[in-house]
């Protein structure tokens, strides 16, 4: 769980063209929300406006207020475009951000403290809650129905039925 | 040149016999392999299968959708650490 007040939402890469266009490597699952999206924060307390944004394969091209040309654009390599956390965009039910997860206690049913997770791990079928312990390696925690019996993201913790393994 | 059809889908071995006893046991656990070249076959759907990323492995829940895939592409191998912190987000399958 984090306590960030302002959450990233994209990456500026690159200068597009001339007139201040800006490349961004979405950092979001939700692309389509720089459209909606009005302005943005970067991390030296900066605001900047969107004016205008474009798809161009993996990459958002934005044009933000005030950034007219290829230098100013360029001094906006490497930042962090970020938005404040009531502004992100709503989940459906069962479905957390990943820096809520991170940080949550897990426990078994018997009420037996079995770590903290650390990451998450996406792997293409479910993902995996990576879970640091003291003194031992990771445990590994996929994120299935069956295994993952409760998660509170307000209380910070979650409820795991760990699997058998084969002998 | 693709496998032979008469051969059929390449499974190891004793990973294919461990999800055959669970099957007629009707019993679920963990299987850890070294196999990231075995095909899914359809009588693996339901099993979590614990599959070996060369340091680590990683539970993975097969689904009906993944029948025919090779167990490795579902352990990654090379993990980006991301910028912590952004609009990602993650469920219960």
């Amino acid at each position: 769980m984090t306590d960030a007040k302002l959450i990233a939402i994209g990456k500026a890469v690159a200068p597009h063209g001339v007139r201040g266009d800006v490349r961004v490597i979405p950092l979001t699952d939700f692309p389509d929300r720089f459209r909606k999206t009005k302005k943005v924060q970067l991390e030296d307390g900066r605001t900047l406006d969107i004016e205008g944004v474009k798809y161009h394969n993996q990459y958002v091209h934005i044009k933000f207020r005030g950034i007219d040309d290829r230098d100013a654009a360029q001094a906006l390599k490497g930042k962090l475009l970020k938005v404040d956390r009531a502004d992100l965009v709503k989940l459906p039910e069962g479905h957390y951000y990943i820096f809520d997860i991170v940080g949550l206690k897990v426990f078994d049913e018997a009420g037996a403290n079995l770590g903290t997770v650390a990451d998450v791990l996406p792997t293409g079928a479910n993902d995996v809650y990576i879970t640091e312990r003291e003194g031992q390696k990771p445990l590994l925690i996929p994120a299935i129905k069956d295994v993952v019996k409760e998660i509170d993201v307000p209380g910070g913790k979650m409820t795991v039925r760990l699997q058998e393994e084969w002998d | 040149m693709s496998r032979s059809i008469k051969k059929g889908p390449y499974v190891h071995e004793s990973l294919l016999k461990k999800i055959k006893a669970m099957n007629a046991k009707n019993e679920k656990k963990v299987v850890k392999t070294w196999s990231r070249a075995s095909t899914i076959l359809p009588n693996f759907v339901g099993h979590t299968i614990a599959v070996h990323d060369g340091r680590k492995h990683v539970p993975v829940y097969i689904t009906e959708d993944m029948v025919g895939h090779k167990l490795g592409e579902f352990a990654p191998t090379r993990s980006f650490r991301g910028h912590g912190g952004s609009e990602k987000a993650t469920s219960l399958k």
